[in-house]
C-alpha cells in the first residue's frame, strides 16, 4: 500500500493528502468522543464535527450534492432532533453512575475483532482503480439517476419520510388521560 | 473538485471500517438509549463513506453509489425520528432510558 | 367331481344361523328350529356321501386360497377321510337329535330364537373344525366353538352363576388355546421355506414333512406338547378340567351337545388329526397318556360325591375323555376314536334323559327325586341303556369301545403299563358305581318330594330323540367295522404299542367283572340299603371331604390366579409405570433440561443480542474468506 502511495505522489498530492488526514481525524476523533463521553449532551454535540468532517470527505471525493445534503439533513436535522430528545430526557442522566453496561470488555473485543478481520481482508485485496480524472457534471448525472432509473426509490423514500413523520407523532403522543 | 484521486482507495475504506467499529463499540456498551442511537448514526455514516468511495474509485460514471448514499441518509432521518419517539414512550413507561434495564423479553 | 359342494357341510348350519338371526328380527321364532333341522339334514346327507367317498382308505382334499400375508398363505380347505367323515356323521346325528329335543325342552323360554341361532352357529363351527384341512383353519373354528360355548353356557345371562360359569369356561379354555396358538406360530416359522416360499399349515403336507424328518425332534415334541395344551383346555383334561362342571349352568341340550358329545371331543379329535406329530415324539405321547390317566381317575372319584345329576354326568364326561386321551397316548389310535364316537351317543343320551327329568321335576338334585322310574318309564329305560353303555356292559357299544382301550393299554409298551392298566380298571369300577348311584337314587325307591311324586313323562318331541339315541347306542358297536378307515394316512404304527385290534379275552372278562362289581356296590348302597354311605363318610372323613371339594382344584387355581398371575401383573404394571413411562418422561425431562440451559441466552438485553450477531458475522467471514477467497470476485461477480 505504501508503494502505491509513493508512486502516486505529485505536487498537489501533498495538499490532498493533508486534507484527507485532517478530515479523517475529524471523523474518527470526534466519533470516539461521541462514544466515550460520560455526558450525554457532550456526546450529541461531538457528533456535529464528526458529521461535518464526513461531508468534507464527500467533497474530497467529488460528491458535492451529497456533501450538501449531508450537512443539511444530518447535521441540521438529525443532530438537532437528538439534542431535543436529550433535553427532554436529560434530567435522568445525572443519576447514573455507570455510563457503560456489563459487556464493555466483550463489546470492545467484538468490535475490534470485526475491524481486524475486515481490515485483513481489505489488505490482501487489490482494488481496481478507476480513471484519474473526476467525472464531469456529477450533480446533473445524480439528478438524472434519481429521476430515471431510480425514480421508484426516490418516490418511496418520500413515502417513507411521510410515514415516519406520522408514525413518530402517533408513537410519541401523550396517552389520553 | 475534479482533481485525480491520489491516494489508494484503501485509505477511505480503513476510515470507514474504523468509524464503523467505533460506532459498534458504542452500540454494545452505552447504557443510554440515545447514546446508542448516536452510535448507530456513526455506523450509517461509515457505510456512506464506503459507498461514495467506491463510487468515485470505479470511475464515477455509475451513480448507484451516490444514489444509495442519499437513500441511506433519508432512511437515517426517518429512523432517527421514530427511534426518538419510541424512546420517549419507553421513558414514560419504564421511567428510564437505560437499555439494559429494559429486558421484558428475558427468558 | 369338484368337491366344492362338500363346503356346504359346515355351510348349511352357518347359513341357517344367519337365517335365524334374520327371522328373529321379524319375530319368526317358531320357524327357527326347523331351519336348523333342515340344514342339519342336508349336512348329514352330505356327510354320508363323503363317507362313501373314502371307501378303501382313500381320502381327498381341496382348498381355496383365502389370504396372502407375506410368507403365510391361509387356505379354506376341506379334508375328507375316514376320521373326518365319521366324526361329521356323529356330529350331525347328535346335533339333529338334540335340536329336535330342544323344541320341546326350550318351549316357552324367552330367547327361544336366540338359542337356535347359537346352536346353528355352533353346529356349523364344529363341522368346520372337523372338515378343515389345515391347522390354522382348525384354530379359527376352534375359537368359534369356544365362543358358541360361552354364549350357550351363559344363555340365561341374567343369572350370575351362569354368567360366571360362561366366563370361567372361556378363560380356562383360552389358557389352553395359548399353547395351540404358539404351536401354530412355531409351525409357521419352521415350515417356511421347506416346501416352498410359504409357511405350511395343511395336515397332509405337514405329515409328509414330519415323516421325512424335515423338522428336528425337539421342535416336533414341543409342537406336539403345545397342541396337547389346546386339547387339555378344550377337552377338560386335568388340570384344566375345572370349567366343565360349572358349564352345566347352561340348558341341558347344550350340555348334551356341546359338553358331552362334540366340542369337548374336539381336543381328542385334534390329537388324532395331528397324530403324526405325536407319533414322532414319544415323550409327548407319554404325557398324553399320563394326563389322560390322571383325568380319568380324578374325575371318576369326584363324580362319586356329587348330588347334582348334571354335574355327575359332567365329571363322567371328563373321565371318559381321559380314557380317550389315554388310548391315544398308548398307541390305541383306533380305540380312542371309536370310544369318542360311542361316547358321543351314550353321553348325549344320558344328558337328554337328565334333561327330561329336570324338565319334569324342576330340580337338579338327585336327592329330591326318587321313584321316577314308574312315572317316567321311557326316560328311565333309555337312561338305563345309557348307564349300562357307560359302565361297559356288553353287548352295548360302550363295552366294545372301552374294552378296546383297555386292551390297548394292556398290550402297549409304555413304561409302567401294568400300573396304568390297574388305574384304568379302577376307573371302570368308579364309573359303574357313580352312574348307577345316580340311576338308583333318581329312578328307584320312593319319591322324596312332592314334585317327584307328581312328575310326568316328557312330550314326544323329547322322548323320540331319546329312543333314537338309545337304539344307536345299542347298535353302534357295529360301527367298529368302519372305524379302521379312520387311521388311513397314519403310516407307521405307534412306538408304544401294537394296541390296535388285538383282542384279549382276559381283558374283556376283567372289565366286565369290574363293571358288575361297581353296579353291585351301588345297588347295595343306594337301593338295598345294605351299605350305608353315611357310615362310610363318617369313617373316612378325609376321603369324603377330598371328593366333595373336587380335590380342591378350584381352590388351587384360585390361589394361582391371585398370587402368581397378579404378581406378574404387578411386575408388568411396575415396568410400564417406571420404564416405559420413565422413558417418555425422560425425553420430556431432557427437553426441559436443554431448554433451561438454552434460555440463558435469552437475556432480554438488546446489546447482548447485537454482540452475538456481530460475533456470528465474524465467524461467517472467517469461514467464507478463510481460504484466500477473494472479496472482489465473490461480491462483484464481474470479470
Amino acid at each position: 500500500m505504501t508503494a502505491a502511495v509513493t508512486h502516486q505522489l505529485q505536487s498537489g498530492a501533498f495538499w490532498y493528502l493533508f486534507a484527507f488526514a485532517c478530515l479523517a481525524a475529524g471523523v474518527l476523533i470526534p466519533g470516539l468522543l461521541v462514544v466515550l463521553s460520560r455526558n450525554l449532551l457532550h456526546s450529541a454535540l461531538w457528533l456535529l464535527p464528526c458529521l461535518v468532517s464526513v461531508a468534507g470527505l464527500f467533497l474530497l471525493l467529488g460528491a458535492e450534492l451529497l456533501a450538501a445534503v449531508q450537512i443539511l439533513v444530518y447535521c441540521g436535522g438529525i443532530v438537532v432532533l437528538i439534542l431535543f430528545a436529550v433535553m427532554l430526557t436529560h434530567g435522568l442522566g445525572h443519576a447514573d453512575i455507570r455510563v457503560v453496561n456489563q459487556q464493555l470488555l466483550w463489546g470492545v473485543i467484538g468490535a475490534a475483532a470485526l475491524a481486524g478481520v475486515v481490515l485483513h481482508l481489505l489488505s490482501r485485496q487489490m482494488w481496481p482503480i478507476g480513471s484519474a480524472t473526476a467525472p464531469a457534471d456529477v450533480t446533473g448525472r445524480l439528478a438524472e439517476a434519481l429521476l430515471s432509473p431510480y425514480v421508484l426509490a426516490f418516490e418511496v423514500a418520500s413515502v417513507v419520510l411521510l410515514v415516519a413523520m406520522v408514525g413518530a407523532i402517533v408513537i410519541a403522543r401523550a396517552e389520553p388521560e | 473538485m475534479t482533481s485525480a484521486p491520489l491516494i489508494p482507495i484503501h485509505s477511505y475504506l480503513v476510515v470507514s471500517v474504523l468509524l464503523f467499529a467505533i460506532g459498534l463499540i458504542g452500540v454494545f456498551t452505552r447504557r443510554n438509549a440515545i447514546a446508542v442511537l448516536l452510535s448507530i448514526e456513526l455506523m450509517l455514516n461509515a457505510a456512506n463513506i464506503n459507498f461514495v468511495a467506491f463510487w468515485r474509485y470505479s470511475g464515477g460514471a455509475q451513480m448507484e453509489g451516490q444514489v444509495f448514499a442519499i437513500a441511506i441518509i433519508t432512511v437515517a432521518a426517518a429512523e432517527a425520528a421514530i427511534a426518538l419517539a419510541i424512546i420517549l414512550n419507553v421513558y414514560r413507561r419504564f421511567r428510564t432510558v437505560n437499555v439494559d434495564q429494559i429486558n421484558l423479553m428475558k427468558g | 367331481m369338484g368337491g366344492y359342494e362338500l363346503y356346504l357341510i359346515p355351510g348349511f348350519p352357518l347359513i341357517a344361523s344367519l337365517l335365524i338371526a334374520a327371522l328373529l328380527l321379524r319375530r319368526g321364532e317358531r320357524v327357527a328350529p326347523f331351519a336348523l333341522i333342515a340344514a342339519l339334514l342336508g349336512s348329514l346327507s352330505l356327510s354320508v356321501w363323503a363317507l362313501s367317498l373314502t371307501e378303501g382308505h382313500r381320502s381327498f382334499s381341496t382348498a381355496l386360497t383365502w389370504l396372502h400375508v407375506g410368507s403365510i398363505t391361509l387356505e379354506a380347505g376341506i379334508l375328507i377321510d375316514g376320521l373326518s367323515s365319521i366324526m361329521m356323521i356323529v356330529v350331525c346325528t347328535v346335533s339333529l337329535l338334540v335340536q329336535i329335543y330342544s323344541i320341546g325342552y326350550m318351549k316357552g323360554e324367552a330367547g327361544y330364537g336366540r338359542y337356535f341361532a347359537y346352536m346353528s352357529l355352533f353346529s356349523g363351527s364344529m363341522l368346520g373344525l372337523v372338515i378343515s384341512d389345515n391347522i390354522a383353519q382348525t384354530y379359527i373354528f376352534w375359537e368359534l366353538v369356544g365362543i358358541c360355548s360361552y354364549l350357550l353356557i351363559g344363555f340365561w345371562y341374567r343369572r350370575p352363576c351362569a354368567a360366571a360359569a360362561a366366563k370361567k369356561a372361556f378363560v380356562v379354555t383360552r389358557f389352553g388355546d395359548l399353547g395351540f396358538l404358539t404351536a401354530i406360530l412355531i409351525l409357521s416359522f419352521q415350515s417356511h421355506g421347506i416346501l416352498g416360499p410359504h409357511a405350511v399349515f395343511g395336515f397332509r403336507p405337514l405329515e409328509h414333512l414330519v415323516g421325512a424328518g424335515a423338522m428336528g425332534p425337539t421342535i416336533v415334541t414341543v409342537v406336539a406338547l403345545l397342541l396337547f395344551c389346546g386339547a387339555v383346555g378344550k377337552s377338560a383334561q386335568f388340570p384344566l378340567h375345572i370349567w366343565l362342571p360349572d358349564a352345566m349352568e347352561g340348558p341341558t341340550p347344550v350340555s348334551a351337545l356341546i359338553h358331552a358329545a362334540t366340542m369337548v371331543a374336539a381336543g381328542v379329535y385334534l390329537v388324532a388329526r395331528c397324530y403324526f406329530f405325536f407319533a414322532a415324539a414319544p415323550i409327548a405321547l407319554f404325557v398324553v397318556a399320563i394326563i389322560g390317566l390322571a383325568t380319568l381317575f380324578f374325575a371318576a372319584s369326584m363324580g362319586v360325591a356329587e348330588n347334582d345329576i348334571k354335574r355327575v354326568l359332567a365329571y363322567s364326561t371328563i373321565s371318559q375323555l381321559g380314557y380317550m386321551m389315554l388310548a391315544l397316548g398308548v398307541g390305541g389310535y383306533t380305540a380312542g376314536f371309536f370310544h369318542l364316537t360311542t361316547h358321543a351317543f351314550f353321553k348325549a343320551l344320558l344328558f337328554l334323559t337328565a334333561g327330561s327329568v329336570i324338565h319334569s321335576v324342576h330340580t337338579n338334585d338327585m336327592w329330591q327325586m326318587g321313584g321316577l322310574g314308574r312315572r317316567m318309564p321311557i326316560t328311565a329305560i333309555t337312561c338305563l341303556v345309557g348307564a349300562l353303555a357307560l359302565a361297559g356292559i356288553p353287548p352295548l357299544s360302550g363295552f366294545w369301545s372301552k374294552d378296546e382301550i383297555l386292551a390297548a393299554v394292556w398290550f402297549s409298551a409304555i413304561p409302567g403299563g401294568k400300573i396304568i392298566f390297574a388305574f384304568a380298571l379302577a376307573g371302570v369300577v368308579l364309573t359303574a358305581f357313580y352312574m348307577f348311584r345316580l340311576w338308583f337314587v333318581t329312578f328307584t325307591g320312593a319319591p322324596r318330594t312332592e314334585m317327584a311324586a307328581h312328575a310326568h313323562e316328557s312330550p314326544l318331541v323329547m322322548t323320540i330323540p331319546l329312543l333314537v339315541l338309545a337304539t344307536l347306542v345299542v347298535v353302534a358297536g357295529g360301527l367298529k367295522a368302519y372305524v379302521p378307515w379312520a387311521s388311513g394316512g397314519i403310516a407307521e404304527v405307534i412306538r408304544f404299542g401294537h394296541g390296535e385290534d388285538r383282542a384279549s379275552s382276559v381283558v374283556m372278562a376283567a372289565s366286565m367283572v369290574v363293571a358288575v362289581i361297581g353296579i353291585a356296590v351301588a345297588w347295595a348302597a343306594y337301593r338295598a340299603s345294605v351299605i350305608s354311605p353315611a357310615a362310610f363318610n363318617a369313617r373316612f372323613p378325609a376321603v369324603y371331604h377330598l371328593l366333595k371339594n373336587a380335590w380342591y382344584f378350584n381352590r388351587a387355581w384360585e390361589l394361582f390366579a391371585t398370587h402368581v398371575v397378579i404378581a406378574g401383573a404387578r411386575l408388568a404394571a411396575w415396568f410400564d409405570r417406571h420404564v416405559v413411562n420413565g422413558m417418555v418422561d425422560g425425553v420430556a425431562w431432557i427437553s426441559g433440561w436443554i431448554a433451561n440451559r438454552l434460555r440463558l441466552a435469552q437475556t432480554g438485553q438488546m446489546q447482548f443480542y447485537a454482540l452475538v450477531f456481530v460475533i456470528a458475522l465474524i465467524a461467517g467471514l472467517i469461514v467464507v474468506f478463510g481460504r484466500d477467497q477473494s472479496l472482489l470476485t465473490l461480491v462483484m461477480r464481474r470479470p
